[in-house]
């Protein structure tokens, strides 16, 4: 504890403390949340019901018609496990931020900006989505599956090539969900951004190409839901013809989270506590 | 029976002054929702365009357009998140203030929500259905539908309501607000046809489906409001559903309450 209080270590805080004082609080709050186990179990219930019923609709639609755009069905599956397996950070890490709004609006946010740690790390790691995993499980299965059935080679490159794939796509999402909530600082009501962001994801599956000119460039550029699953995914699915922006989509990726969180840190500077 | 909804439209009144308080709130939903169609529009227009025909199960890509351009300003006029307030006036133990109060509970949550779902129709619902209406002359017919679906559209708020309610009071069992409220939330929006036509459903899903409640929602609403001069055998049947959900499911919803509310006790009560 000395340490943490005295005033040369705020300053000289590497990853490892964090991962540190990251356990530890996620600890707890897996603690707090398994007393609640009935919830829990709803909870989780309530997630795997949530992923049927979007399969349920994806098969519906798919039932009447075969492809979209040249993309065929098991593409467009593997696109959908795609993005259900990089939704899964922002589901688990950042699920705070749904929550933020309401912090912001009743004046309790101030507690989190008396701590002598990184105020957004301290904020999101309060609570860690348990049931996001069940998600990962799901679109993994998914994944695996649409990889088997497009006979795509099981190679360690492509592997590898997936996961950067996956992170990236990822970092997008945060980005997006991040940056929703912190607009929680200016327009205080900020649900209906973060259920706008939140909705993206379930259009992330589709091929970007299926847009005119102008929403090609607006859902690349401006709201990245192509970055969510389509372009990262090119490398893998279209191999002899990968574009520039998928080779770029790593740095943008990193560049877009870094964005959210100061955007995030510009907002709660601006925040007075005054609650209202 | 004048001052009693003297008392109810009070409500009303406050939850549109508190709406309209969130006018920046307002825009942001309108121009959410205006985001979320072009990505449906250029989805089913990509869809359309590789299924060959211009017709599938009876749809043409315009109908389909602007069945679900309604189905979606619709969802944000009906949908009021009350299953989260009711869950979190239980956990809260808010509550029971509320039970103290002069109305049924049932009653005041309904109406002190009535307020936003005026102003959620007066300027999501109707400029949408204008627009549309202007931009695709013939889909939209001007007659005797519009009182049909008027009609079945306060069915819908009720059935909605009565199925919002019933879950609310699943969580003075449970505790849980999110994982039911999501399932919820899926399961009307997938049988409802918010999210998918009823049409383009496989037949043998498509025959279970109609007999439940949840299509009184989105899909009767519409399917009325877009038929120009549909014969009396369909509407009586469509809106005799509705209606016969409305009172089945406020009867189920009444008990529920009543049964639950005496056996639960809340926390910071």
């Amino acid at each position: 504890m000395e340490t943490i209080n005295s005033n040369a270590a705020y300053r000289r805080k590497g990853p490892a403390f964090y991962l540190k004082i990251y356990l530890k609080i996620v600890a707890q709050d897996i603690k707090s949340k398994m007393s609640y186990r009935t919830d829990f179990f709803i909870s989780t219930i309530g997630m795997i019901t949530t992923n049927i019923a979007g399969f349920i609709a994806f098969l519906i639609m798919f039932g009447k018609f075969p492809s979209i755009n040249g993309w065929e069905y098991y593409e467009i599956l593997f696109l959908y496990g795609f993005s259900l397996i990089s939704i899964t950070p922002t589901q688990c890490l950042l699920d705070n931020n749904w929550s933020l709004r309401r912090y912001v609006y009743d004046g309790d946010f101030v507690k989190y900006c008396f701590r002598p740690i990184n105020l957004w790390f301290y904020y999101v790691s309060e609570v860690f989505d348990v049931k996001g995993l069940g998600q990962l499980a799901f679109g993994t299965g998914t994944l695996v599956y649409a990889w088997i059935k497009l006979a795509l080679p099981v190679s360690l490159i492509l592997i590898l090539k997936t996961v950067v794939a996956l992170v990236t796509a990822s970092l997008f999402m945060m980005a997006l969900q991040n940056a929703a909530a912190a607009s929680c600082f200016w327009i205080q009501n900020s649900f209906w951004l973060l259920d706008i962001s939140l909705k993206m994801k379930d259009y992330a599956k589709y091929p970007v190409t299926i847009f005119n000119d102008v929403f090609k460039f607006i859902f690349t550029f401006i709201i990245p839901v192509a970055f969510m699953a389509y372009y990262p995914s090119l490398a893998i699915l279209r191999p002899d013809n990968v574009p520039v922006l998928t080779y770029l989509s790593p740095f943008l990726g990193i560049l877009a989270f870094y964005g959210s969180y100061k955007l995030w840190m510009k907002g709660a500077g601006k925040y007075d506590g005054s609650g209202s | 029976m004048v001052n009693k909804l003297k008392k109810y439209f009070a409500l009303t009144r406050l939850g549109v002054l508190e709406t309209l308080q969130w006018r920046i709130a307002l825009c942001v939903m309108v121009l959410g929702n205006l985001l979320y169609l072009t990505l449906i529009f250029f989805l089913w227009k990509a869809i359309f365009a590789s299924a060959g025909t211009d017709v599938v199960n009876g749809m043409t890509f315009e109908m389909t357009m602007v069945y679900l351009v309604l189905a979606t300003s619709l969802y944000g006029v009906v949908e009021l998140y009350l299953v989260w307030e009711i869950g979190r006036n239980i956990q809260s133990g808010k509550i029971v203030l509320d039970l103290l109060r002069p109305f049924k509970y049932k009653q005041y949550v309904f109406w002190e929500n009535s307020g936003s779902l005026l102003v959620n129709f007066l300027f999501t619902f109707l400029p949408t259905f204008i627009v549309v209406r202007l931009m695709t002359k013939g889909t939209i017919p001007l007659g005797i539908n519009l009182i049909y679906f008027l009609l079945a559209f306060v069915f819908s708020i009720i059935i909605n309501y009565n199925i919002d309610f019933i879950v609310g009071t699943i969580c003075l069992y449970t505790e849980s607000i999110w994982g039911i409220n999501i399932m919820k939330q899926m399961l009307v929006s997938l049988l409802s046809g918010a999210t998918i036509p009823l049409a383009f459903f496989p037949d043998r899903v498509a025959a279970v489906v109609k007999y439940l409640p949840f299509r009184a929602i989105y899909d009767t609403p519409l399917t009325l409001l877009m038929e120009a001069d549909p014969d009396w055998h369909t509407v009586v049947s469509k809106l005799g559903f509705s209606l016969f959900w409305v009172i089945a499911i406020s009867l189920f919803s009444n008990l529920f309450w009543r049964l639950s509310i005496k056996q639960v006790t809340v926390n910071g009560g």
